[in-house]
């Protein structure tokens, strides 16, 4: 994942927020949130030699599949979810992001962009599925559940109901501004419920 | 039991992993970094149980390691299961056997007794020291027997924040148990929220299923059907031994998986050498679990065994309150952990005391370890375990801003 999404996140979430980061891995950047922001954070892993190293960094996280539903937390006990990473490899991205939106008012998802231009052009011109910087494996080894495009995520986010506040996107090269659908390989975004929290 | 029986387990490389206590080994060579370790004894005054009934005065038998700091703020309780004893980690002065938990308590080990003061106590009920059934009616008269009065997983804590006071220990850093020992964690931080910094309940619930009161139940018939029971009025010599050991031998195998058993014993023969285990089939699963029935009736009071699993039968953390409102005054921060093996004690029920803690918006992390070896596998040698015991532990002490024990008074 590109640098400049996790610079996004700790620019965007005020101090002393607290913050729910879903799939949070071995917590490498929530504790960097933690120290950064003084976040009263917690995260939560489905791999318990990843939970483990969460244990190690001092953070307080939650061995659980994300995918079964965030039960253990009550109606909006965070300020932010982050969905950082995972957003294609989820199942059934709509009930997580609902499940998000229970636990939290503002939710930030990041996700590849499968409509990047070198995966256009591997597609039209070699006729095969795309491998490319932001794609490193091959189809039968990816953890890529969903092929999704920029447009397919706001689309998404129309949907369900939430506004975008914030958008940054990134290719290998750095930010993208322009025609991110077809130069951006990463999106991340800062949703907020369409009801809006008081 | 004969020798041959003690060597067969003895010369069984995976004897240490695969089998529960310590204490009920013999494992070649075995060395405590603690060396010998004793244990003491106090006389507390005035202890009146939940039921109402009060003891003038209670023996509990205790063991400490490590030092107290001179803020008295480094303090660790284990609270030991139902088989456990004061003597937590060490060898035993008499028997040479390594304490219950040697593996996981000890210099550099998950409970570091370089960092922390450690106590662990005999629970209230119990028969290694501590005013149980075996001991005597006040005035030096015949033993409680069933007349011990019904005590509680919330009693035996009492007695705890007893013996505390007594050594002067205002307020725990952690209390720390698995199985029964995770329960007594657990009523530490609701019953003296004030005086529990870090709570780590292992392998435990918020209260018993059916069918881990099922498994208790048949212990107790077990006992009580014995020829020997005579109304709970036995001799230690004439006890009901058989009852006892069949209800070890059943207990026994739910602290088990059917990994660990296939594993260790698989469908090898070794018939057992007890003449008490006449038409016994011929499998070594057999055998040893005579051998742990009988070396469990060797240091095991029935009326003991009796009254601690009612005790955990009846607690019930929650008692049909709302969480919220039975963790309102928690302070302490939470490290939960269950076993994905542990069928006695299933990962779920640990998953729904977290998500009690949670809703309750109480710290808690939850960690499900992959360990095989089912209930027991916080007993045995287990790095994971220890690792994730020995962080948390670590980085809460370091919030704490305690500062390293050995300065002490």
């Amino acid at each position: 994942m590109h640098p400049g999404i996790y610079e996004s996140v700790i620019d965007w979430i005020p101090a002393g927020s607290r913050v729910l980061d879903l799939g949070t891995g071995d917590g490498a950047f929530l504790e960097r949130l933690v120290q950064a922001k003084q976040a009263v954070a917690e995260g939560v892993e489905k791999d318990p030699e990843q939970v483990a190293r969460c244990i190690q960094r001092g953070l307080v996280v939650h061995q659980g599949n994300i995918a079964e539903g965030l039960d253990q937390y009550g109606d909006q006990t965070f300020d932010y979810a982050l969905l950082l990473g995972t957003f294609q490899e989820l199942i059934s991205p709509e009930e997580i992001v609902r499940e998000a939106f229970r636990v939290a008012p503002r939710v930030i998802i990041a996700c590849s962009n499968f409509a990047h231009y070198s995966v256009r052009l591997q597609m039209l011109f070699r006729g095969r599925a795309p491998v490319t910087k932001s794609l490193p494996q091959p189809w039968y080894r990816t953890t890529n559940l969903h092929f999704l495009s920029i447009l397919d995520f706001r689309e998404f986010c129309r949907q369900m109901g939430v506004c975008e506040i914030r958008q940054a996107c990134f290719s290998s090269r750095g930010k993208v501004a322009l025609l991110p659908n077809l130069f951006a390989a990463e999106v991340v975004a800062l949703l907020e419920s369409g009801r809006r929290q008081v | 039991m004969g020798i041959g029986q003690d060597d067969k387990l003895m010369t069984d490389a995976s004897a240490s992993i695969a089998q529960g206590d310590l204490q009920d080994q013999k494992v070649r060579g075995y060395h405590s970094p603690l060396g010998v370790t004793r244990t003491q004894s106090a006389t507390l005054r005035g202890v009146r149980l939940q039921s109402g009934f009060t003891f003038d005065e209670i023996e509990v038998a205790y063991q400490t390691l490590g030092t107290l700091s001179a803020k008295r703020d480094n303090a660790i309780l284990v609270c030991h299961a139902l088989s456990g004893t004061a003597h937590v980690a060490g060898l035993h002065p008499r028997t040479g056997r390594p304490g219950w938990w040697d593996f996981h308590v000890g210099p550099g080990k998950a409970i570091d007794t370089d960092k922390f003061f450690v106590i662990c106590s005999n629970v209230l009920g119990g028969c290694d020291g501590t005013t149980g059934p075996m001991s005597p009616r006040p005035g030096g008269g015949k033993p409680y027997g069933m007349d011990f009065p019904e005590i509680t997983v919330g009693d035996m804590v009492s007695v705890q924040a007893k013996l505390m006071e007594h050594l002067g220990i205002p307020r725990l850093f952690a209390a720390i148990g698995g199985s029964m020992g995770g329960m007594q964690a657990l009523a530490w931080a609701v019953q003296f929220p004030e005086r529990v910094r870090v709570c780590v309940p292992i392998a435990t619930c918020s209260s018993h299923n059916a069918m881990q009161i099922a498994f208790n139940e048949i212990g107790r018939h077990a006992i009580i059907t014995d020829p020997n029971w005579n109304d709970g009025n036995y001799t230690p010599d004439h006890g009901p031994k058989h009852g006892l050991a069949v209800a070890r031998m059943v207990g026994h195998v739910t602290y088990l998986s059917e990994y660990a058993m296939t594993r260790k014993f698989g469908r090898t023969l070794q018939p057992p050498v007890s003449a008490d285990a006449a038409g016994a089939g011929p499998f070594s699963v057999g055998s040893y679990l005579h051998h742990q029935g009988e070396s469990f009736v060797s240091r095991f009071d029935p009326n003991s065994y009796i009254c601690l699993t009612k005790a955990l039968d009846q607690f019930d953390l929650f008692g049909g309150r709302p969480p919220e409102e039975v963790l309102r005054n928690v302070i302490a921060r939470f490290l939960v952990v269950s076993f994905a093996s542990d069928w006695l004690y299933p990962p779920a029920q640990s998953r729904e005391l977290v998500r009690q803690l949670k809703r309750a918006r109480v710290a808690a992390t939850y960690i499900n370890l992959e360990t095989l070896y089912g209930h027991d596998s916080f007993l045995i040698e287990n790095p994971e375990f220890a690792q994730v015991v020995r962080h948390y532990l670590e980085h809460e002490h370091r919030q704490a801003g305690l500062k390293e024990a050995g300065a002490g008074p």
